[in-house]
């Protein structure tokens, strides 16, 4: 723990914290940097703690109302149904 | 249908080939041959070009790329590309699915030097095909030879399009698929029984728009060094090719400072020249087959090289054109199986 603790860049005591699932915020960084530390999906991690990437919230603001409806309207979807969502190359008149 | 993924253009043909059936086109970045009246053998893969949906920058590339549609990707003045293609392996029939795959350039076919038109041909044959053919490095000139693609600025003249017609209107790639029909497919190579495999219990474990002009940003393909590649004939019969059902794309070129204003991401490093990559004895590779080969364009073997053209006109458009002795020759035979790959993974720079 206390390297893993020292590779991330945090106390060992917090990481305990965060393994016992005590309330131990850490920055969207430190969160990233466990995930792929432990060889896990930073997203997932991000779940966990009750945040979403950056990089998402940046997509998402961009055209908030269009991906607000996207997502609501895929809550139910089955995964197969969801990663079947296929965007086509337009061809146009050469 | 053609998809965008992973910087690959993925073309399948849902409901009329075998189920699964994809041909994945990368454009992959090289180091320019020297263009010196010698040949050489094929270089290496540098990494893919970034690919990008034309319609995601639809406010601020030309008109006529929105027209054109299809995908983008950056390259740098005098910048090397060759094409990669892999068809998907049928497992039930034990064999990779064949394609017939026309290439061309501002229109120009890169086998025939002929003005695009949609289908394929036998006479002269205008497409490759696929598996058989994994690369195409440039436009063919000869039997056994081709004139690398090198990136030039369209309105300057060097692109074959520009030499071949005149003008320079169009540039880019423009690539056409053509899966075999799934009848000859299965006549040809018959589903192979399942094998059953028995159970194994031991398993381990919002800026300012700016619109900008094709004139000014867009790049065309010229024909840069002489590359040691054969393009293969078509062994199958016309017949079986499903013209019905083909998948196209327009690739449009970008040069760097557009692909930043476009995207507002940087292009990739630039590829080492063909002098720092020898000498550090990285590997080249050459390509062998059995197969009968085509016997190149009388039109395109034509052409002036990007260094004839710009000497015509007191230039020197190639600043890094030294000559090299690769020595370092790696054969393939095999080039879709997993151990043979025509890469170099290092740094580019």
């Amino acid at each position: 723990m206390r390297q893993v603790a020292a590779r991330v860049g945090i106390e060992p005591s917090y990481l305990s914290k965060i393994e016992r699932g005590l309330p131990a915020p850490l920055s969207e960084g430190k969160i990233r940097a466990l995930s792929l530390d432990l060889g896990e999906n930073p997203d997932f991690f991000l779940a966990l703690s009750g945040k979403v990437s950056s990089d998402i919230q940046e997509i998402i603001r961009k055209r908030p109302e269009l991906f607000a409806e996207l997502i609501r309207e895929m809550r139910k979807m089955p995964d197969h149904a969801v990663l079947r969502l296929v965007r086509e190359v337009r061809d146009g008149n050469w | 249908m053609i998809e965008l993924r992973n910087d690959s253009l993925v073309c399948t043909f849902p409901g009329t080939v075998a189920h699964g059936t994809k041909l994945i086109i990368s454009f992959m970045k090289t180091l320019r041959v020297p263009d010196d009246g010698r040949s050489y053998p094929l270089p290496p893969g540098l990494g893919l070009f970034p690919l990008e949906h034309v319609d995601d920058s639809r406010q601020v590339v030309p008109e006529s790329w929105n027209e054109h549609g299809g995908v983008m990707l950056p390259m740098y003045q005098s910048e090397a590309m060759w094409i990669d293609f892999t068809s998907s392996y049928v497992d039930e029939h034990e064999v990779r699915y064949p394609f017939a795959v026309k290439v061309a350039a501002g229109k120009m076919n890169a086998i025939t030097g002929e003005f695009w038109s949609n289908g394929i041909s036998r006479d002269p044959q205008d497409y490759m095909v696929v598996p058989g053919q994994p690369w195409l490095d440039g436009y063919s000139v000869d039997k056994g030879f081709i004139r690398q693609f090198v990136a030039m600025p369209l309105g300057e003249g060097y692109s074959a399009e520009g030499q071949i017609t005149g003008s320079e209107d169009v540039g880019g790639l423009q690539i056409a698929v053509y899966p075999m029909k799934k009848e000859a497919f299965e006549k040809r190579w018959p589903r192979k029984p399942p094998i059953i495999e028995k159970p194994l219990y031991l398993r381990g474990g919002s800026g300012t728009v700016t619109m900008l002009s094709v004139a000014e940003k867009g790049m065309g393909m010229a024909a840069g060094g002489r590359i040691r590649q054969e393009i293969y004939e078509d062994h199958f019969d016309l017949s079986e090719w499903d013209l019905n059902t083909s998948s196209r794309c327009f690739v449009h070129l970008a040069n760097s400072q557009a692909w930043r204003a476009i995207t507002g991401n940087h292009p990739s490093t630039k590829a080492p020249t063909a002098k720092q990559y020898s000498l550090h004895g990285l590997p080249w590779f050459d390509y062998y087959s059995d197969r009968k080969s085509l016997l190149g364009s009388d039109i395109l073997n034509k052409l002036k090289s990007v260094i004839q053209f710009g000497k015509a006109r007191r230039q020197n458009p190639l600043p890094e054109n030294d000559s090299v002795d690769p020595g370092n020759i790696i054969r393939i035979d095999k080039p879709q199986s997993l151990d043979q790959v025509r890469e170099w993974s290092g740094r580019s720079e």
